[in-house]
């Protein structure tokens, strides 16, 4: 409890310090809780989710960094890894290849990667998973496509 | 100092004739050479004075022959555009002192240095030395700038380097370069020099780069497998705690991965695997404890494996 409390602290401070290094990633931690994390994360570039900014909700247990925080996307996203309705991630890192020397910045950058390089046979959306799957890259482009402009663009007044 | 205006004199009209074999083509690159070179000898004169006055006050007597050698590589930096503008400030400083010193020496040089241009650089230069001459005074910071800047320059091989197109390549600024010299290494500044300027960047700040140990624990992905390799961390990368001499010259995994020992031991109470390689900590331990403990903390971590998920 305490030690994840210092190293949270700690986190927080190391990202107040690189704010400007990373401009992809803006994590905020919550006022109240330092267990309760938000970031906002730009999609990669030359992705379906490009011009995107999306929001991801970090639940961090009581004994990180031992185990690694809950991460889902608030933000809808059609992703094969991603629960369409939930948002909830399917990603090894957050779960049996968690290392403790991960950090909440790296976990930002892991989901960023996987944005970008999408792994259609563990999926968590089937419909998406689905379509890269048959080969129809076209179509599953098109509708992460649509999905970005929807939820994670700002609207034009 | 009689020997050294001599010699300075004598080498340069040498270069210019090279330039202008080279370069008979380019008119207007050899004027601006021939321009540069006489500032150079202006400025070259008065430092001179100035470093003799040093020398004179009881400096250290390599302090002239520093200078004197760092001026060899004008050529170079006096085509480069001025790139400190910050520097506005010190070069005020150089002047205010160096020109009361010496008017007259640096004017009688640079009609030297106008004669033998004209005689190498055939003809259509003299026309339009006077007008050159009215804005010299203008540029006259801009050069006392780029050669204050010189020993920074040799640190940012970008800068030494431009490449403009309009300024020729030089084979007699890559003679100079080739002369073996010590001196590029010293500076031309002492640290406590009160001319020293302020943006050059110090050779401890180099230095010390590598060793810089906020970069090297940031903890970004990956960045965590090179601590392993490169050195001691000196905070633990688990709670980014402090090591202490123990936790230091502890190294549980054959991976090279450091942590606290109190790390260590939750890491072997939960989860059980090196958080550098991921590979359990095993026998390589040699600590019995640890190894009765190993199937264990294996188990321990399925359990929470599939509590969790």
């Amino acid at each position: 409890m305490q030690a994840s409390r210092a190293r949270l602290f700690k986190e927080y401070k190391e990202v107040q310090r690189e704010k400007a290094v990373d401009s992809d990633i803006q994590l905020v931690c919550d006022d109240s809780n330092i267990f309760k994390w938000t970031a906002l994360i730009k999609g990669p570039s030359e992705t379906p989710y490009e011009g995107g900014v999306f929001q991801l909700a970090f639940s961090i247990p009581e004994q990180y960094p031992l185990l690694p925080p809950q991460v889902r996307f608030l933000t809808k996203i059609f992703h094969p890894n991603v629960h369409f309705k939930t948002g909830e991630i399917c990603l090894d890192i957050l779960k049996n290849a968690w290392s403790p020397a991960w950090t909440l910045q790296s976990v930002c950058r892991a989901i960023i990667a996987l944005m970008a390089h999408p792994e259609p046979d563990s999926p968590l959306n089937c419909d998406s998973g689905n379509l890269l799957r048959s080969g129809d890259l076209r179509g599953y482009q098109s509708m992460a496509r649509m999905y970005t402009r929807l939820a994670a663009m700002p609207k034009k007044g | 100092m009689g020997s050294d205006s001599t010699m300075n004199v004598a080498s340069a009209p040498a270069l210019l004739k090279d330039m202008g074999k080279k370069k008979r083509a380019n008119r207007s690159a050899k004027l601006k050479q021939c321009k540069l070179d006489a500032r150079r000898e202006q400025w070259l004169s008065q430092v001179k004075s100035k470093g003799g006055k040093e020398s004179s006050e009881g400096g250290s007597s390599p302090s002239s022959p520093l200078r004197l050698n760092s001026e060899r590589h004008e050529p170079l930096i006096s085509l480069e555009p001025r790139s400190r503008p910050e520097e506005a400030e010190d070069s005020s400083l150089h002047d205010s002192d160096s020109e009361s010193l010496t008017n007259s020496p640096s004017n009688d040089c640079r009609k030297e240095r106008h004669a033998s241009c004209g005689s190498s650089s055939s003809g259509s230069y003299s026309g339009s030395v006077s007008e050159e001459e009215e804005d010299s005074l203008d540029d006259w910071e801009a050069i006392a700038d780029a050669l204050n800047s010189e020993p920074a320059a040799r640190t940012e091989p970008p800068a030494v380097l431009p490449t403009p197109p309009k300024c020729p390549p030089k084979p007699t600024s890559m003679g100079v370069e080739g002369i073996p010299r010590p001196t590029s290494n010293c500076r031309a500044w002492r640290p406590d020099d009160a001319f020293r300027p302020q943006s050059l960047p110090n050779l401890s700040k180099q230095h010390s780069f590598p060793m810089n140990s906020e970069r090297q624990f940031s903890s970004r992905p990956g960045n965590w497998t090179r601590i392993g390799i490169m050195s001691t961390p000196s905070s633990c990368p688990i709670c980014y705690e402090d090591l202490d001499r123990t936790d230091t010259s502890f190294l549980p995994c054959l991976c090279g991965f450091r942590l606290c020992l109190f790390c260590h031991k939750k890491i072997l109470e939960a989860d059980g695997r090196c958080p550098g390689c991921r590979k359990p900590y095993g026998p390589v331990e040699g600590d019995v404890g640890v190894n009765v403990g190993a199937p264990l903390f294996r188990l321990s971590r399925s359990c929470s494996m599939s509590t969790r998920y």
